[in-house]
């Protein structure tokens, strides 16, 4: 009886199939894509959050968002913070993953200590480095103090607390990027790395055409992965500024959550959300072609 | 594992997963609003409260402002020893805000409270989702004596000739200075009387080489304390829902603001948090509110002086904050009756002397301000007289700030402009009002 | 320092010599080397003090007293270790109820999520189905919706379905797997057909042929989604922020919230000392794992 097996009928081989995959697509369509479509509706609605009744307004959420004269602040502080910690955490994880690439002593334990902080809760990075960050009462205060230099007014001035937020995202996130260039530089033969690395004349030209492109998959995989997990963080932000000061570091995603849950405008913040969406949605399209253009040489 | 035992799972796991799909349509269907008219305020009309009988258990969502859960769970205690009635005490946020998400976000569902916690900020919103009951009918029948409530404090919930929350664990802004400064600087044992008295002290406070004054800043904070300056002044956020921040009055404020800030050099916005910095003795006087005194005293090293805010041209002026206490609307009249009778027990003369003895908030009745706890507690702590004092004082709040979504937060975004970057008051004013009148004509007017 | 780690360095670069090493160095390239050496121990060392300094003065507030840490100039050590803040953060929320809850969601959520993501992945690439790819794309597009969209209609499904407050509520929306079944796609369409129709060929069940076959030669991915199953469970905020509102069950990022003050002063001694509760395991058992952790994350990547 056994060998038959693989001569099924379509529709058992069918149902097969359903059983094995099933249940992961109706939880996606019943907690992904059916709320998504919801919250779709949601933005032409003019909705309190708190409120069973709601009123039909079409677009007009959206173009309040695009009108509002905030939005523009909003737009360029989602850009800085998503260019730093992306573009920024790569370029830093890199060097890293370079450097613990070397045969030193202690690159093990390095390591170890510079991926830790990856697995700990962003609510707790965000308390723990607030204290830090304290012009009166925390150490990097008293650490400038002593070199001569003054605490900038972390908390109080828009220009520094968005710098403050990168910094602490990026402490806690590069260690994830450096370790996945690490691996993939581990496939690279280490002659090309030291050449590039270390000597002085042509070793730019060495990085940039040899060893870069070698590490081309694994750039995209980061850059699709932390561009994401970058545009929807949320727990740094809240446990530090909670957008402000001044609305300093209000990123969109933190603006949808404000929209919708403290001020309560469920439709506009639905509106809001999409737009991220979309952006979203271009922003992989374009990396797509990229790759796909410069995948095959 | 034989071939059989699988298949027959794989046809129930089909019928799980059309069940659940099946499912999901029909809840789509079922949740979030109902799209048509704007809703409104809920009525209390439809109940006779006589022929209602208690529930008899409820549900109160509590932040427990204040680290206040042993007095509350003990508060229930007592109640439930009196009337056998059940109350589950649910942590419902860290803050009024948490809170607030919360009780919005369980509109429709199975998950509403009995009693809710509504800071000042909030209540109104809650009434204009039609989340909360009007009180008069309920109080009247539990003959509720809210004649004897503070009148600015109850006030604060007024809307409509209705009121639709009573006061709970409310605070006003209090003027607090470093007693060991002072001597220094040769001031006499008091708060400044007026704006003006400071401006003159402020010198000889700055002498001793600290910050003179430190200012608080973030929602919640900097639009409350500023009420103080704006009303001194005589000006005020808003006359009921027109916004009134182009008119000298509030801009001569925010200018009195900015030159204690940048020309004076008398006052500092705090990096974090005045109530620290004050408390390690960084800055010589703060604002704070009346609920941070039992923290203070004990972090302080120093003798804490408290008195009243200082007075503008105009006269006295201070807010009042906090939190009261709401019975939603979506309940079954047994349900309200009972949280309605432990609304009640809360606040009646005994235990609001209780709570504010055991946290620093004010005691919400008349009755209960010159009662023996209450006595007992200005005996330890003076400071704590001038706090109550203080209360006859107080005002009720703007609407543009504390009834408007977004308006509070607004208002902080423009003052934190004027004081932290020195902007032109009036542009930030006028960015300020145009928002809080759209949101207004946006959240607001279609639910009236 | 583990010894394996060492020797897989001891081994890489013998293999390294053996194939390019006999080329004699110059005197210049040596030169290079040692100073190209010095400059890579410091940077290793400011890398290693930047990750670890923080860590540490968040160890040394949790042990001083409020006046310790109001003061100008700070102080840098406690003047004792005595556990004061530990207790009052104890006393003041359930962190044990905490620990239990992050541990239940953490695990059950974990655990499903591979289960599916295996499933998944094994049913797009060995079973047969016409739109198949269809199925995948919908899977892995699901990665692209943002978690913050869908907050407000799935929190009114949770609450419709009673699940406030429960371990369903907790863990069930964020179930699907969309990262894990990419993943183990990548790593199943490399593995070789042989074995599986040797599989086939004894009798085995396609159940059978996935948990027998296919999961233990998938071990390494499979920690690697795991790993990050794991990390991203454990830490989740927003969701139970949501729905969970009583103390006893909340998870442990969302317990460490209420140690923040309303209207008092900012306690940093008790606040640091519950983010010392809720770090220092973590790290303990990171520190412990970290080979296998280390391996696992990685080769989960570059699978992908």
């Amino acid at each position: 009886m056994v060998p038959q097996r693989k001569r099924r009928t379509p529709w058992k081989s069918w149902l097969l199939f359903l059983a094995f995959a099933g249940p992961n697509v109706a939880l996606l369509i019943i907690f992904t894509y059916k709320p998504l479509i919801q919250s779709l509706q949601y933005s032409l609605l003019q909705w309190n959050i708190g409120s069973a009744t709601a009123r039909f307004i079409g677009l007009d959420n959206y173009t309040n968002w695009f009108s509002d004269p905030a939005t523009a602040n909003v737009v360029r502080v989602t850009v800085i913070f998503t260019v730093f910690t992306v573009g920024g955490g790569m370029v830093l994880g890199l060097s890293l993953a370079l450097l613990l690439n070397r045969k030193l002593r202690g690159t093990g334990l390095a390591r170890t200590v510079v991926v830790a902080p990856y697995v700990l809760s962003g609510v707790a990075v965000g308390l723990l480095w607030l204290f830090v960050f304290d012009p009166n009462f925390g150490i990097l205060g008293a650490v400038l103090k002593a070199v001569g230099l003054s605490s900038p007014d972390w908390y109080n001035d828009p220009q520094w607390a968005l710098p403050m937020l990168i910094v602490v995202y990026l402490w806690k996130n590069v260690g994830y990027v450096a370790l996945i260039y690490l691996a993939a530089l581990q496939a690279v033969p280490r002659d090309l790395i030291e050449a590039a690395t270390l000597d002085g004349a042509g070793a730019w030209a060495c990085f940039r055409n040899v060893v870069l492109p070698l590490l081309g998959p694994t750039t995209f995989f980061l850059s699709v992965t932390t561009l994401l997990s970058s545009l929807q963080s949320f727990d740094i932000i809240q446990a530090m500024t909670q957008g402000g000061p001044l609305e300093g570091t209000t990123t969109m995603m933190y603006q949808i959550y404000q929209e919708g849950f403290a001020t309560g405008r469920a439709g506009y913040s639905s509106a809001i959300a999409t737009v991220l969406f979309v952006v979203l949605l271009i922003i992989t399209a374009v990396q797509m072609l990229v790759v796909q253009k410069k995948v095959h040489y | 594992m034989n071939a059989s035992p699988f298949a027959n799972l794989n046809r129930r796991q089909l019928l799980q997963l059309a069940a659940l799909v099946g499912g999901s349509a029909a809840l789509a269907a079922c949740g979030g609003p109902a799209v048509g008219e704007a809703g409104g305020a809920a009525t209390d009309k439809a109940t006779d409260w006589t022929t209602v009988t208690p529930a008899k258990e409820i549900t109160w969502w509590s932040n427990h402002p204040g680290t206040s859960k042993d007095l509350e769970t003990e508060l229930i205690k007592r109640f439930t020893a009196e009337t056998g009635i059940k109350v589950n005490l649910v942590t419902a946020g860290a803050n009024y805000d948490e809170v607030a998400q919360k009780f919005q976000a369980s509109t429709g569902s199975s998950n509403v409270p009995d009693l809710v916690i509504a800071s000042d900020v909030w209540w109104f919103r809650y009434m204009i989702n039609g989340q909360i009951l009007p009180l008069e009918a309920l109080a009247a029948h539990l003959e509720m004596d809210t004649a004897d409530f503070n009148t600015t404090l109850y006030n604060d919930y007024e809307f409509g000739d209705s009121h639709w929350a009573v006061p709970y664990a409310r605070s006003t802004p209090l003027f607090y200075y470093n007693k060991s400064v002072w001597k220094k600087a040769g001031l006499p044992d008091r708060a400044p009387k007026t704006w003006a008295e400071f401006d003159e002290w402020a010198p000889k406070i700055a002498a001793t080489s600290i910050t003179p004054l430190g200012l608080g800043k973030g929602t919640s904070w900097s639009a409350w304390w500023f009420c103080n300056m704006l009303w001194g002044a005589g000006g005020a956020y808003s006359k009921d829902w027109t916004l009134t921040l182009d008119t000298p009055e509030a801009l001569e404020a925010a200018k009195y603001l900015q030159k204690i800030v940048y020309e004076d050099k008398s006052a500092a916005v705090t990096a974090k948090d005045q109530v620290a910095d004050f408390g390690a003795g960084l800055t010589g006087c703060t604002i704070a509110s009346t609920g941070s005194l039992t923290g203070l005293l004990d972090a302080a090293k120093f003798d804490v002086g408290t008195g009243f805010l200082p007075e503008g041209a105009k006269g006295v002026a201070c807010p009042t904050g906090g939190t009261g206490l709401a019975i939603p609307a979506s309940k079954s009249p047994e349900q309200q009756l009972a949280a309605g009778m432990f609304l009640k027990f809360l606040t009646n003369a005994e235990n609001t002397a209780y709570f504010s003895s055991n946290t620093g908030y004010m005691p919400v009745r008349t009755s209960a301000v010159e009662g023996e706890a209450m006595k007992a507690v200005y005996a330890e702590k003076p400071q704590f007289r001038t706090a109550v004092d203080q209360l006859a004082t107080t005002r009720v709040q703007d609407w543009g700030r504390v009834f408007v979504p977004n308006g509070d937060k607004d208002l902080t975004t423009a003052i934190e402009k004027i004081m932290l970057q020195q902007a032109d008051p009036t542009e930030a004013f006028a960015t300020a009002a145009a928002s809080i009148t759209k949101s207004y004509e946006e959240n607001v007017l279609p639910y009236l | 320092m583990s010894a394996d780690v060492k020797d897989k360095h001891a081994v890489t670069g013998a293999v390294k010599r053996s194939v390019t090493g006999n080329v004699p160095a110059t005197p210049s390239k040596i030169g290079w080397v040692s100073r190209g050496r010095l400059s890579g121990y410091l940077l290793l060392a400011v890398a290693v003090a930047a990750m670890i300094l923080p860590l540490v003065w968040m160890m040394l507030a949790s042990f001083k007293k409020r006046d310790e840490i109001y003061t100008v100039p700070i102080q840098w050590l406690p003047a004792s270790f005595e556990l004061s803040n530990y207790f009052a953060a104890l006393e003041a929320v359930p962190f044990g109820n905490f620990f239990i809850n992050s541990l239940i969601t953490t695990v059950v959520g974990a655990t499903l999520k591979i289960a599916l993501g295996l499933t998944t992945a094994y049913a797009v690439v060995f079973l047969d189905f016409p739109f198949k790819k269809y199925v995948f794309a919908l899977v892995v597009f699901a990665l692209l919706i943002p978690q913050q969209i869908v907050i407000i209609p799935n929190y009114t499904l949770i609450s419709d379905l009673g699940w406030i407050n429960t371990y369903q509520g907790l863990i069930v929306p964020g179930l699907a797997s969309a990262f894990g079944t990419f993943l183990f796609r990548q790593h199943f369409l490399t593995l070789p057909i042989s074995v599986l129709e040797a599989a086939a060929l004894d009798g085995a069940s396609h159940w059978r042929r996935l948990w027998t076959f296919v999961v233990p030669i998938s071990a390494p991915t499979i920690a690697a989604v795991a790993l990050v199953s794991i990390v991203s469970e454990w830490n989740e905020y927003l969701w139970p922020l949501l729905v969970v509102d009583r103390a006893e069950m909340m998870t442990l990022p969302v317990g460490l919230t209420l140690l923040q003050n309303n209207d008092g002063v900012t306690n940093w001694g008790v606040l640091m000392a519950g983010t010392v509760l809720i770090t220092v395991p973590v790290l303990i058992v990171f520190f412990l794992l970290q080979r296998r952790i280390v391996t696992g994350l990685t080769s989960g990547a570059v699978t992908g």
